[in-house]
């Protein structure tokens, strides 16, 4: 069992080898690489949950055993297993669903190079998800970005250079931002490993030195986290970004990458800044604010919307501005709410672009809504799928989204000043959705003759198996939450 | 059992949707109707054989908020008359829908629904009754937007909105009642807990206020109405006739489960909850019944008659008191049959002749008579004229009115429902008295277009169902103040 203690480091390290190795690889082998890869990653996670979880607490793995606070450490509880897990799988799904549209769309001496990137991706969200050391963290949020942006724009159009420098220029305005704060940080407390910081931080507050520093500084990685993951009013970057990339693109960026970064927003709370003490600097209600503004906006400008990647990728906007209202709410509950919105927003949005883009394949490759009408005829499977998708966004009980709304919800009742706002905007804002969802919906089951041809599941047996597998996933979230809900509750237990 | 009642027609209604086109129509028409009355057969078994309160647990949402089903009194009332409103309906769209396309579609729709609201009638608990609630929605909307057309499908849409709107305000009052409540499971008398209460009386008010008014969207109470008169005439008849005449209830069952099992009569009475709820509901009787009687389309002309009359219903549940109770339950019943028939009616003509106004309609009784004698009967009902049921129901609900000991709302709520009666039989008998005495009187022999047994067979047996229940209500009314006995103890007379 001891061996299990390793696997968190060898997971990510086996990332890093992989991706180098694709480099010299044909593009096929390099796709077979990869999907190995995560199949083996998805193993070595589920031995560390099992062993997390049965040993009830988390360990700490120092790389090269250079003893803190010098050296670099890996921590790994319930909570890191579970969404490395998770985002293994979600990842995974997500490149099979959209491989036939990569083949056909992206250039052959090109494709190895998306493989590439896509194992230096899930390399870094690993090394996010379980690093110990905020150096580290900001190395492979950089890392991160890189491979995103080589995703972003692998089908080089126009646009997608276009969205590949916006999407650059605001997160390395996120990035710096995060910089600046963990100078300052290591400055105020001269340690860089979160377990000491977090020591350092609680006594500058006890002692009540540096209380402006300190709260520049939170703010300073806080607003640097919240460009990264698309917090309105910073998400102007995310149309173009999700809206014109790959389908599989836009699946891993929207459900993968942002919540890596508030994954690590999370962790700084809880395991550096400490919660008390973010708490009392009242960013908490900067964040629910912005949370509830993105609620509203983000799916007004996805009603607006004509495209229909575009009206997703706004209703991630929206989704994620839930996401901070639940950690906004400044409780426990709330915290849970949002972890578990993390959860079911990556399942759901991976679900709707994976099959938007089998909608899309059988309206001639279209995207605008004129086009769609009757779709759901033509691609049969993609339909039903967008249209599973769409209740859990809306927040249908069975599917993920209504646990979501019920824990998000919950939490507000307990919190006295925020209960009114939250529940209000809640309510606005699942109408909101309703609309927009619920109105393409009806449009691709209304009939109509249509030029273009239909395609059954025989041409697109990948797409089927990940639509299949992807709206398990949001059932078996939305019916079975409360294991779910336990392992959450029992990871954020281990972050103290 | 209550598992089989639900599992017939959700897998009869799915292999109609996802399995190939039937080639021949008699074999469509006939697997749709063994699965309906199979269903029907179902659920008279589970209403048998399950034993009061007994709860059926489906499993978990999460801890503490299992989906469970549970049979009481309620759900016995509601669920035979949906099945007494949806085979006959059933029945009738076999002969209707001859002209329409998609046939497969509306059936499988149609039997889905079936299914969702068999479990709505046997939820056992706040939550199982919102996934139905919402499935509802989800589910009978292809039935609103069924022939396609733009008109259909802005309908369809008004429809949908205006109903997650009203979810949500189900769904807000539901987080209050979770939290300040002893548990979701419905209970006669309420489950507010006291101690938790304390000083949130406000809050639970204005949650309680927000659930009446969510379930009043469903069943078309002022402000949120609006939908109503364009999403019920757009369907198919059959399919109007079982969304005014059933869906439109199911926000009345939910109005009941708020008040009557979940926050408690006497937590809301004399509130300005129940002052607001007999305000709304008094104005969109006269409302309904106003714009009804300006309306020259005779499905729309039904349909906003629809809002005015469910409306008297929640008048008489509003009135927290037990006359008032039993005329809401017995103008239940009674409006399901009527504005069913009626809407078969209109759809008779409609595939008939092709006819749609009002004012068209001259001489129709010399073409159609057994349909017109059939129309008149359920208009006399629906006006309130003994011996049928709408005048037994309309007693109900109007002494309810009278001895609710409600300063104004006595006097005045009957006054209204007196007013509203005669739009009623201003706005229905005129298409009688011209369809019998006017048109051309030269014809002598006007051409015969009495519709099909399959389409008539269903009108004729409302209408003898509603005379049946006007003649002889006892068992009804006993029945129902079996229920009101146990949920309002104050006024009750025995």
């Amino acid at each position: 069992m001891e061996i299990i203690r390793n696997f968190p480091a060898a997971a990510i390290l086996l990332c890093l080898f992989a991706g180098i190795v694709s480099s010299g690889l044909k593009p096929k082998a390099a796709k077979w690489l990869n999907h190995a890869l995560i199949v083996v990653e998805m193993a070595l996670n589920l031995c560390t949950l099992y062993y997390t979880a049965v040993t009830g607490e988390a360990f700490v793995y120092v790389m090269g055993k250079f003893p803190a606070p010098w050296g670099n450490e890996i921590r790994a509880g319930v909570l890191e297993a579970l969404l490395a897990l998770f985002v293994c799988g979600v990842m995974l799904l997500s490149l099979l669903g959209g491989e036939k549209e990569l083949e056909e769309k992206v250039e052959e001496n090109k494709l190895f190079l998306y493989y590439v990137l896509a194992d230096h991706l899930l390399c870094s969200l690993l090394a996010l998800i379980y690093t110990n050391d905020l150096f580290t963290a900001y190395v492979f949020v950089e890392i991160n970005t890189i491979s995103a942006c080589g995703l972003i724009m692998i089908r080089q159009t126009g646009r997608t250079i276009e969205a590949a420098v916006r999407y650059m220029i605001m997160s390395l305005l996120g990035s710096g931002l995060l910089l600046m704060g963990l100078c300052m940080l290591y400055d105020l407390t001269g340690h860089l490993l979160m377990s000491n910081i977090q020591e350092s931080v609680a006594r500058l507050h006890a002692s009540g030195m540096y209380g402006v520093p300190l709260t520049v500084t939170i703010g300073l990685m806080t607003v640097g986290l919240a460009i990264k993951s698309a917090l309105f009013p910073f998400h102007t970057w995310v149309p173009d970004a999700y809206g014109y990339s790959t389908a599989s693109s836009a699946a891993i960026l929207s459900s993968l990458v942002s919540k890596g970064y508030i994954f690590l927003l999370i962790k700084i709370i809880y395991r550096v800044i400490g919660f008390e003490v973010f708490h009392d600097t009242k960013i908490v209600n900067v964040l629910f604010l912005f949370g509830l503004a993105g609620m509203i906006f983000g799916s007004l400008s996805a009603i607006k919307e004509n495209n229909i990647r575009r009206m997703i990728a706004f209703s991630s906007v929206a989704q994620i501005g839930y996401i901070y209202m639940g950690i906004g709410m400044g409780t426990q509950a709330g915290m849970v709410a949002a972890i578990f919105h993390i959860f079911s927003h990556a399942a759901a949005k991976a679900l709707l672009f994976v099959a938007c883009m089998g909608i899309t394949g059988a309206s001639g490759g279209s995207v605008k809504f004129q086009d769609l009408t009757g779709a759901a005829y033509r691609n049969k499977l993609a339909g039903a799928a967008f249209t599973a998708g769409s209740l859990s966004m809306v927040g249908l009980p069975l599917f993920s989204g209504f646990i979501s709304k019920l824990l998000f919800a919950q939490a507000a009742v307990q919190n006295q000043g925020k209960m009114l706002p939250a529940l209000v905007v809640l309510a606005v804002s699942t109408i909101l959705n309703a609309v927009y969802f619920m109105k393409t919906v009806i449009r691709i089951y209304t009939p109509e003759q249509s030029p273009y041809e239909g395609i059954t599941w025989k041409n697109q047996k990948l797409l089927t198996v990940s639509c299949v597998l992807l709206t398990v996933l949001n059932l078996h979230l939305g019916c079975l939450s409360q294991s779910w809900e336990n392992l959450i509750m029992k990871g954020l237990g281990m972050f103290a | 059992m209550i598992f089989t009642a639900i599992l017939i027609p959700v897998l009869a209604g799915l292999i109609l949707l996802l399995g190939p086109e039937w080639k021949n129509r008699k074999q469509l028409c006939g697997f749709t109707d063994a699965a309906l009355l199979l269903s029907f057969l179902a659920v008279c078994v589970a209403l048998g054989t399950t034993k009061e309160n007994e709860a059926v647990t489906l499993f978990n949402l999460t801890t503490g908020l299992p989906i469970f089903f549970k049979i009481d009194g309620v759900s016995r009332f509601f669920a035979v008359l949906t099945g007494i409103l949806w085979v006959p309906a059933g029945i009738y769209a076999f002969g209707y829908m001859e002209h329409e396309w998609k046939e497969k579609r509306y059936y499988g729709f149609y039997l889905l629904s079936y299914a969702v609201l068999t479990g709505l009638d046997f939820s056992g608990n706040l939550i199982t009754f919102y996934l139905f609630y919402e499935s509802m929605s989800l589910l009978t909307l292809p039935l609103v937007l069924h022939n396609g057309s733009k008109e259909a499908i802005m309908a369809g849409l008004k429809y949908l909105f205006f109903s997650l709107a009203g979810a949500y305000m189900v769904l807000f009052g539901l987080f209050l009642l979770n939290r300040f409540g002893n548990t979701l499971t419905f209970t006669a008398g309420g489950v507010l807990d006291a101690a938790l209460l304390e000083g949130r009386e406000g809050l639970l008010l204005a949650g309680a206020f927000l659930m009446i008014l969510g379930f009043g969207v469903k069943a078309g109470m002022f402000p949120l109405h609006a939908w109503l008169p364009a999403a019920h005439p757009v369907a198919p008849a059959p399919a109007s006739g079982v969304l005014s005449g059933m869906i439109a209830k199911c926000g009345v069952l939910g109005v009941i489960r708020t008040v009557f099992y979940l926050f408690g009569a006497d937590f809301l009475r004399g509130t300005w909850v129940q002052q607001v709820w007999l305000v709304l509901s008094l104005t969109t009787v006269l409302l309904g019944s106003m714009m009804a009687y300006r309306e020259k389309g005779l499905k729309k002309r039904l349909a906003y008659s629809t809002v005015s009359q469910v409306s008297y219903i929640l008048f008489g549940l509003a009135t927290l008191q037990w006359e008032g109770f039993t005329g809401a339950f017995l103008h239940t019943a009674a409006h399901a049959l009527m504005k069913c028939g009626l809407f078969l009616v209109a759809g008779a003509i409609i595939f008939k002749t092709g006819k749609t106004k009002v004012e068209e309609l001259s001489g129709i009784g010399r073409q159609m008579p057994v349909t017109m004698i059939c129309y008149t009967l359920l208009s006399l009902s629906l006006i309130g004229i003994p011996p049928f049921g709408g005048f037994v129901s309309k007693w109900f609900l109007g002494r309810g009115g009278v001895n609710s000991g409600l300063p104004v709302f006595d006097i005045l709520g009957p006054a209204v429902l007196l007013v509203s009666a005669l739009l009623t039989a201003g706005y229905l008998l005129p298409i009688s008295i011209r369809g019998f005495l006017g048109g051309e009187e030269s014809v002598v022999r006007p051409e015969k277009k009495e519709p099909s047994f399959l389409m008539l067979a269903p009108i004729v047996l409302f209408t003898v169902l509603v005379t049946v229940l006007g003649i002889c209500p006892d068992k009804v009314i006993g029945y129902i103040t079996e229920i009101a006995k146990v949920l309002i103890k104050e006024g009750m007379t025995g």
